[in-house]
């Protein structure tokens, strides 16, 4: 099905690039749908957060690269919904990975080096405060916010995370499973967010 | 652990990433000023809730575009056109002064507001609002 009027006026004024408002208006008028569809080609139990990060990517790179969407072959939010789907199902495969321990710690997706700084202590200094400050913003829940001080204070024992998960009583290996699972989440979003804030000057268009 | 809710919020945030949405420099003016959410509104004459919006706009383009550009998202926020185009050229000059020298001085920072406000005033707006 190809785009509808509503879907090819939006098209039109994307790729024009002299309509300020036009992706605002786009992402206000369809995110909710496409988290909607997407969820429901996921499933119940799908995660949530990987989700709606798939809708927002789906959306942003549409943005970037509009021509890519040929509006004559495929409705845009069907075109919006695989493009989300697909980066959901390689979010969920790579969190399916860490779960079944088919990726070594050593893996440069699980190092988290990148998060908790290099030896340059003035460059660390500098960017402590907006660094905390953005790890309010982005981690509202108190607990995630206490797992991510102990992954950029690089604590390597389980407990601790344990504990604030309430997990301590589950057997070593559920328990350690949970915790890397947790970890990786935390620190994927970590980088995702703070990545542009520490180097802006990253991610220009292609 | 999730507070998850869903809203422009989280798409906003992705879109900081952006060098030409305005999510990025609206974000490091907000942080450089010490503003809340409520109190970048209150400055934009503006809904909390219009922010994410406002974010997923693109920046404005030069003049002779910039008054039109901003009229614009003014109308689509409906907030104070003045004081919008004012943010917008203090975030920017802001943005480009952290990434040209990695550091900002408060006081070079003033001085370039000051003369930004002069500039919106002058070359692209005439102290007229649309809302």
């Amino acid at each position: 099905m190809k785009a509808t009027p509503e879907e090819y006026d939006f098209h039109l004024r994307i790729c024009a690039r002299d309509d300020p408002i036009a992706f605002a208006e786009l992402a206000d008028q369809f995110y909710h749908a496409l988290l909607y569809a997407v969820s429901q080609r996921a499933g119940a139990g799908a995660d949530s957060t990987l989700i709606e990060e798939a809708v927002g990517q789906a959306l942003l790179d549409y943005h970037d690269h509009p021509l890519r969407y040929d509006p004559h072959l495929k409705s845009l939010q069907g075109y919006l919904v695989m493009a989300a789907y697909r980066d959901f199902q390689n979010a969920q495969a790579r969190e399916n990975r860490v779960r079944g321990h088919q990726i070594s710690l050593s893996d440069p997706d699980l190092q988290e080096r990148d998060i908790a700084g290099d030896d340059d202590p003035a460059r660390n200094t500098f960017a402590a405060d907006e660094i905390w400050r953005s790890i309010d913003e982005v981690f509202p829940d108190a607990d995630e916010r206490q797992i991510v001080e102990l992954i950029i204070n690089r604590e390597h024992a389980i407990e601790p995370y344990a504990a604030i998960l309430h997990i301590a009583h589950l057997p070593e290996d559920e328990r350690r499973k949970q915790v890397q699972l947790v970890k990786y989440r935390i620190t994927r979003r970590l980088r995702r967010q703070m990545k542009p804030r520490l180097h802006p000057n990253e991610g220009e268009l292609s | 652990m999730s507070n998850y809710r869903p809203s422009l919020d989280r798409l906003a945030q992705l879109a900081q990433a952006r060098p030409n949405l305005l999510a990025g420099p609206l974000k490091l003016y907000q942080e450089q000023e010490g503003l809340d959410d409520e109190q970048l509104a209150a400055r934009l004459g503006c809904d909390v809730e219009a922010l994410a919006r406002l974010a997923l706009c693109a920046r404005p383009r030069p003049a002779p575009h910039f008054r039109e550009d901003v009229g614009r998202i003014a109308r689509y926020i409906q907030a104070d056109t003045v004081q919008l185009a004012m943010l917008i050229r203090a975030a920017e000059t802001r943005e480009s002064l952290t990434r040209n020298t990695g550091a900002s001085s408060p006081t070079l920072l003033a001085a370039r507001d000051h003369d930004n406000a002069e500039a919106a005033d002058t070359d692209d707006g005439d102290g007229e609002s649309d809302v």
